[in-house]
């Protein structure tokens, strides 16, 4: 009886393995062929045209920031260092109780100012605005805690300019990165109304920010690593197929544009999620196509930055199991979403997609640890067998991991070709070094989704040596 | 179930591991080839059998979108090789019905920049083929080569052609102001709010009428540009009419009304200051905003902080507003001299 169950339920996860690595094999292709159009369309755009040029539409780009005093000024003046005709930076700083407002008026001299904006996002209390002398195109609004979205909304009172960009305050940008993302906008702004880009990650973005494209290293520590190769199929695997297949699914909150009348339209960035991004993206999505409108939400693969990875593995599961909770409070709450005609590829892929590689993977992997694990020990399952499977299941990985190299360095050229090396010889461990610590996030973070926990459980900075 | 399970592994096994290996060596190899090329980057001639190839390849019509950039990518090889074809492949190309496609074709006109250039430019402006902002950044980087084929445009009987022309003029000071003053009566606002902004940078009282005009547009956004344009060509004599804009219902011309006057420095004050009992609101805390960013709050808050008319300032600021300035105050050294005088 026993026997046949274990047996029974190895079977049943060894199904769900398959099934979900075969839909990432074929996002794979999916994402070579739009990896290879947006390449050969970046080589026929003239950066150079679309920087001077007035007809490029203006964009403001919010930041905001909750304890951030290691890596705001960073930050700031990576955006303000952007090669984009006009552009404001709306810094907010959501109620810190660290030093990143201190940090700000003395980086960039800043002085209180009113500015009568609009309210058309409810917000918590505006405590004051500042400017500075240096940086005419830079405010900052300083205002009581309320979470991400409460800032962002503030942000977008204060924003002048119909496309908005909002990006995270520990992220490091390239000075291209606003043309990037709007190089596509600019073909047809009636009908793209969101996009996002490419982002990489790093113990010290500035530090890796610094060293030219082609030359640009990836940290040493596997532990940074591994989640930069995670980082890698995220984008490249996954977002940028469903990018080609209709239903972008997360428009990440690292680096989001929006039309400005869009986010007006939904009501702004909600306060009732955990996070906003993947939720704001599912909102979007929601409205269009209930309402039969024509429109496309992108990802690039473009890199536009690099942002602060966790160093430790604390610091790590914090992140993970606050972007597994998200996920899942999303994807229930749009659960009218699955399975529905009406809601196009979103409906019939993308949120199924979601429910089964995300939503469900704690499930089945926590009931293949336990089952195999059993089904070894009472003799049901040959153990020799068992390492085989992890072998084969370990370098699927890796070559699902080392596609996304591919993919990412065909369309940059970024990283040095010692550190490639060193990554592709990485992946294949990926399943036994890294993927115990998601593994664990997730059901965490599943855990607390059951509970309703919607903190934010904001993980502690690194510690950064100058660049 | 053991046998059925390692068959499986055995196959996925079978796969991958060659899938990895094979992948590692081409990321690796393909980058090694990649730096190779890019230290030696010199093109090399176009041989004609190569050439015979690449205008077939730009001639035929692509189905997949492959294709469709390995098109492009002829078209841009054939221009850096200055191939005579060239010149009839863009024609042929920049009709494509496929805007990605005509994109191309537009920005390698833009990379030619010869008087032929120039022209397909124009006839693709016309007849809307590709993208006319694409179009419009093209000629414009091309300034000042265009310029006086530009003025033919004003006249078209679209009036999106009209709007274009009346906004590329603007690099080309004294060129068609009589023309452009006529467009500012234009039936399509569009066409309107174009020629505002680019008699913005011109000057005369023909102009500054035509302008001044605009401020009571119908139309939004006209008023916008009217009020930038105002603010720039008429001066402080416009300073009256802007502060009225304050009370517009539009939050885009009372920003763009505050934007004018605040270029117009401390000499806006007077207007600034008579606003400051106005019965809107909106007009009261706009003309307060003002006085604070041309320093006029900083000003009187360090020379006489318990000025009347401070108070009335901040009255019409309210509380943050004052708390802003008193913070500005303590940290000041000097009253501006300049704000002093006005």
């Amino acid at each position: 009886m026993i026997e046949t169950f274990l047996g029974v339920t190895v079977l049943v996860c060894l199904g769900y393995l398959l099934l979900t690595n075969l839909s990432y094999v074929a996002l794979v292709v999916v994402a070579f062929v739009e990896n290879g159009v947006r390449r050969h369309e970046e080589a026929s755009q003239d950066f150079d045209v679309l920087g001077e040029s007035r007809f490029t539409i203006p964009v403001s780009v919010v930041v905001a920031a909750y304890n951030e005093e290691t890596a705001i000024v960073s930050t700031v003046e990576s955006l303000l260092d952007l090669d984009y005709p006009e552009f404001e930076v709306i810094a907010v700083n959501d109620g810190s109780s660290d030093g990143t407002l201190a940090r700000l008026v003395e980086a960039f001299e800043l002085e209180p100012y009113e500015v009568f904006a609009r309210h058309v996002f409810p917000t918590e209390n505006v405590r004051a605005i500042y400017r500075g002398r240096t940086h005419p195109n830079l405010v900052v609004v300083d205002k009581e805690n309320g979470g991400k979205s409460d800032a962002l909304n503030a942000g977008l009172n204060v924003a002048r300019f119909r496309y908005v960009c909002g990006v995270d305050a520990d992220t490091v940008f390239d000075r291209q990165a606003l043309l990037k993302g709007m190089r596509r906008v600019v073909e047809d702004p009636a009908r793209i109304v969101g996009v996002t880009s490419h982002l990489t990650i790093a113990e010290n973005p500035e530090r890796v920010m610094s060293a030219p494209a082609g030359r640009r290293p990836i940290d040493r520590r596997p532990f940074m690593a591994y989640q930069h190769l995670d980082y890698l199929r995220a984008f490249f695997n996954n977002r940028l197929a469903w990018s080609r297949l209709g239903f972008m699914l997360c428009a990440v909150g690292a680096f989001q544009i929006w039309r400005r009348d869009v986010l007006e339209e939904v009501g702004g960035y909600a306060r009732t999620f955990t996070c906003e991004d993947i939720e704001l993206t599912f909102r979007v999505h929601e409205k269009f196509l209930r309402e039969g409108r024509d429109y496309e939400i992108h990802c690039l693969p473009d890199n536009v930055g690099t942002t602060e990875g966790p160093d430790t593995v604390r610091k790590l599961v914090s992140q993970r199991e606050r972007w597994q909770r998200v996920i899942n409070e999303t994807v229930w709450h749009y659960r009218r979403m699955w399975f529905r005609k009406r809601y196009g590829s979103v409906g019939l892929i993308g949120a199924p997609f979601y429910l089964l590689t995300e939503v469900l993977a704690p499930v089945f992997e926590v009931l293949a640890i336990v089952t195999l694990g059993v089904a070894v020990v009472v003799g049901v399952f040959d153990p020799a067998v068992f390492v085989v499977m992890l072998v084969a299941i370990a370098f699927l990985t890796g070559a699902l991991t080392a596609c996304a190299i591919l993919l990412d360095d065909l369309q940059s050229r970024t990283y040095r070709v010692r550190d490639l090396a060193r990554m592709l010889v990485l992946a294949p461990l990926d399943l036994v070094l890294y993927r115990p610590v998601i593994v664990w996030a997730r059901l965490l973070g599943s855990w607390r989704f059951l509970r309703g926990d919607k903190g934010w459980h904001k993980f502690e900075r690194n510690v950064r040596a100058p660049a | 179930m053991d046998d059925l399970v390692l068959r499986i592994a055995l196959v996925v096994l079978a796969i991958s591991v060659p899938a990895w290996a094979l992948l590692s060596v081409v990321v690796v190899a393909g980058r090694l080839r990649y730096e190779r090329r890019h230290r030696d980057p010199i093109e090399r001639p176009l041989r004609a059998r190569e050439a015979e190839r690449l205008v077939r390849r730009v001639a035929g019509q692509p189905r997949t979108e492959w294709g469709r950039w390995r098109r492009v990518t002829a078209l841009q090889r054939l221009e850096r090789a200055h191939h005579p074809a060239v010149p009839r492949l863009l024609r042929r190309v920049l009709h494509d019905p496929d805007p990605k496609i005509a994109a191309a074709a537009i920005r390698t006109l833009g990379d030619v920049g010869d008087d032929w250039a120039i022209d397909l430019l124009l006839d693709a402006l016309r007849d809307g083929e590709g993208s006319r902002s694409r179009i419009a950044a093209e000629l414009e980087r091309l300034v000042p080569a265009p310029g006086p084929k530009l003025v033919a445009l004003l006249r078209d009987n679209n009036s999106t052609v009209r709007f274009w022309g009346a906004t590329l003029l603007r690099p080309y000071p004294d060129t068609a102001d009589a023309t452009l003053i006529e467009l500012t009566w234009d039936s399509d606002p569009n066409v309107r709010a174009a020629a505002v902004e680019t008699l913005g940078t011109r000057h005369g009282s023909n102009v500054e009428t035509a302008l001044s005009a605009r401020l009571d547009d119908s139309e939004w956004f006209v008023r916008v540009h009217a009020a930038r344009a105002v603010g720039h060509v008429v001066g402080v004599e416009a300073a009256p009419s802007l502060t009225r804009l304050l009370s517009d219902q539009r939050w885009w011309v009372r920003t763009a009304a505050k934007d004018a006057l605040r270029g117009m420095g401390a000499d806006a004050v007077p207007s600034l200051l008579a606003t400051l009992t106005h019965e809107d609101l909106f007009a009261r805390n706009g003309a307060a905003e003002v006085l604070q960013d041309v320093g006029f709050v900083d000003f009187l808050a360090l020379d006489n902080p318990r000025s009347p008319l401070l108070e009335r300032i901040y009255e019409a600021g309210g509380e943050r507003f004052r708390q802003a300035a008193e913070t500005r105050a303590t940290s000041a050294d000097e009253p501006a001299e300049g704000v002093r005088a006005a």
